[in-house]
């Protein structure tokens, strides 16, 4: 049997926004409103953060939200969370709620850990009674046991952040609330918050889980939500709606280069444009599934003739990091090119990139090895999945250690093997 | 099938229940703000709370010199003027500073407040329990300056905490309608410390209420500081009070509060979007 857990009935929230609105109002300024008998407020811009949106949502559900920047999600869980009333519209909340809009809200720097940890708890709704019960296991999460009477001020920023996270992974309720909090903290954290995250999805608690990282949503949340503009755009299971959202933000396909400026050399040959495409070459691809090969196509355009000239492709992360690159001299293939216009593909073969999302790295080269006479980095935006095929045959856990986002950027393939009674010995022993 | 609460979050317009079921269920919250402050004022506690009793010593040997010595004012019969003014200047230090305190912690707390949900009145309130607190340590004072003066308290003196109770919730009555005007309109902060200035001098913290001329003593009554600050005296001293300007500040209180808490949950719906 289902019960609902989460019933979302025609909200809207609407907020005045300062274009048009003085700075602040001042009882000074009003007063002589009244006196001079102006109407209040008479012009004020409108928008609609969020426009009639319905959503039921299941006990025990892990509901992903996604969408661009704006698009009503933080709203929609500001309104879920009380911090801000709806406009109209009506949500009934079935059973104790908790949010984690942020890591560590109301910590106080001149506290200690142990008192952060009781004023924190306490901020977010646990009883002192729960705070007191968990404490030990709070502490033993974010591995500050030294530091316990140190003020956090002096707290490393890594150790601020377990500490944070670990009394908000201790919250309880029926219904958890978080917003994309989890992109904190080392990698070895990371991956604990996940799982610990994991942990409170499957404990049959209702959790609704907004964030960018598209890898963790698919992790998981088994339905997802797509939101648009204030209103609900797609709405299914996770990986249909994933697809539908890389889709719709297109721009990844095709990269259109020729009005692009941050670039380096001089520039005899430009780069003008990148596409990316399945293995065949017959269809563009919006996404990247994990392990599968594809073709990049480079648009340029010469101004010149070049005789000898290389091209390159890379992917690299977000923060710029280099994941890999090919060039094509180094494989024994180098062109001569004309004045005009033309394109190479590149092909690469089951590349291991673990899920996340990339950019491209392109360059050509008029002295391979030596200079680029156009460089461009940091270009485009791809999205590695986690894929039908891996999640189909790949093991549970290797599936969410993917989707996590703490396994570096490459996949290897390996294997264990047993324990041999073998004993250590090295010449020094001798 | 355990048995869950159903919340319901919708719309609300005008006046709205005062919920006061639900900020009880908040009382650790309530207390632990209050505790925070505390312990972040007084972490350094010889600075703490040499600020707490070091600024009442410092005003009370002020106003003895101008007032007392220079202008010759007199404290009521039998309290010598240092302890009368100190007892005034303790509680309008309480009730100013927690006008003051509640009435500017909203704008303190708004990253909270945009952030995480509770009652918003704990937030004013628990402002006003660590007044209380302060109140106390600044009160300790009187105890050896009544031992060197040799004036002893009357019976009365059990009654000294209720009359801080109400002096407290006067206090925090005006902090809500400050806290709630203070979202809507910013220049309110600025105007406040300068209304408590002149009111201090229309409270007889620095003179006795029969010092002031009988056909304008009324101005001085209608200020709800005064009864307190009065009922305080008569409680540690023992010296008459106007039980007119008693009965009225108890009034007032009431009325500050309850309308202020009104007001206060009228305008918490706009906390979150307007801070």
């Amino acid at each position: 049997m289902t019960t609902v857990s989460i019933q979302i009935e025609r909200v809207s929230k609407r907020y005045r926004i300062g274009a048009l609105r003085r700075d602040y109002t001042t009882l000074r300024d009003r007063l002589a409103d009244l006196v001079k008998r102006r109407p209040r407020d008479p012009e004020h811009a409108e928008v609609w953060a969020l426009r009639d949106v319905d959503l039921e949502l299941p006990q025990g559900e892990a509901l992903g939200l996604i969408g661009h920047n704006g698009a009503g999600k933080s709203t929609l869980l500001k309104i879920l969370s009380r911090i801000t009333e709806p406009t109209s519209g009506r949500v009934l909340l079935h059973g104790r709620v908790a949010s984690l809009l942020e890591v560590g809200t109301g910590f106080h720097p001149e506290l200690t850990g142990r008192e952060n940890i009781f004023l924190n708890g306490a901020i977010l709704g646990m009883s002192r009674e729960e705070i007191r019960r968990n404490f030990d296991a709070i502490v033993a999460f974010a591995e500050i046991e030294k530091f316990l009477d140190t003020p956090v001020k002096r707290f490393s920023s890594g150790m601020y952040v377990r500490l944070a996270f670990a009394v908000a992974a201790h919250l309880t309720p029926e219904i958890l609330l978080v917003d994309e909090v989890l992109a904190v903290g080392d990698i070895d954290f990371q991956r604990r918050c996940l799982g610990r995250m994991n942990e409170v999805a499957r404990s049959g608690r209702t959790v609704i889980f907004v964030s960018h990282n598209l890898s963790s949503i698919e992790a998981l949340c088994r339905q997802t939500v797509l939101m648009s503009r204030g209103q609900v755009a797609l709405q299914g299971p996770t990986r249909e709606v994933l697809a539908g959202y890389l889709s719709r933000r297109g721009a990844s396909a095709v990269v259109d280069l020729r009005a692009f400026t941050d670039r380096q050399g001089e520039g005899r040959a430009r780069i003008i444009g990148l596409e990316i495409l399945d293995e065949t070459g017959t269809r563009s691809l919006d996404a990247l599934p994990f392990g599968r090969s594809f073709r990049a196509r480079i648009y340029f355009s010469a101004n010149e003739r070049l005789s000898g000239a290389a091209f390159g492709f890379g992917l690299v992360s977000n923060a710029g990091e280099r994941i890999f690159i090919t060039e094509s001299w180094e494989l024994g293939r180098t062109y001569d090119l004309e004045p005009g216009e033309g394109s190479v593909d590149c092909f690469v073969e089951a590349p291991n990139v673990v899920p996340g999302t990339y950019r491209f790295e392109l360059w050509i080269s008029d002295l391979p090895g030596v200079r680029a006479t156009d460089y461009l980095t940091l270009i485009g935006e791809i999205e590695v999945t986690v894929g039908e095929e891996t999640l189909a045959s790949g093991p549970a856990a290797m599936v969410t250690s993917l989707a996590s986002g703490v396994r570096g950027f490459v996949w290897v393939h390996s294997s264990w093997g047993g324990i041999e009674p073998r004993r250590y010995t090295s010449a020094a022993d001798t | 099938m355990t048995v869950t609460r159903t919340l319901v979050i919708q719309p609300t317009r005008g006046w709205r229940s005062l919920n006061l079921g639900e900020v009880w269920e908040y009382r650790d919250l309530l207390l632990i703000f209050a505790w925070r402050d505390l312990k972040v004022r007084y972490r350094q506690t010889l600075l703490g709370a040499a600020w707490v009793m070091g600024q009442p010593i410092v005003s009370m040997l002020i106003f003895t010199l101008l007032f007392n010595r220079i202008a010759r004012l007199e404290s009521k019969p039998g309290v010598p003027y240092p302890l009368f003014v100190l007892s005034g200047v303790i509680l309008w230090n309480f009730i100013s500073g927690a006008i003051q305190r509640s009435g500017n912690s909203l704008l303190g707390a708004s990253h909270l407040i945009s952030k995480v949900y509770f009652p918003r009145l704990v937030i004013p309130l628990s402002n006003g329990v660590t007044d209380a607190v302060d109140l106390v340590l600044a009160a300790i004072l009187l105890i050896p300056l009544m031992l060197w003066y040799g004036v002893m308290p009357p019976l009365a003196i059990l009654m000294a905490p209720f009359v801080v109770l109400f002096a407290g919730v006067f206090a925090i009555g005006a902090g809500f309608w400050i806290a709630a005007l203070n979202v809507e309109y910013r220049d309110v902060r600025i105007l406040i410390p300068w209304v408590l200035q002149i009111a201090m001098y229309i409270a007889p913290v620095v003179y006795p209420l029969t010092a002031v001329p009988a056909r304008w003593r009324w101005a001085a009554i209608l200020n709800p500081a005064t009864g307190f600050i009065e009922a305080f005296r008569a409680t540690l001293f023992g010296t008459p009070c106007d039980w007119v300007a008693v009965a009225w500040s108890l009034f007032a209180a009431l009325a500050l509060f309850v309308s202020g808490a009104y007001f206060f949950r009228r305008m918490e719906r706009l906390f979150a979007d307007e801070l």
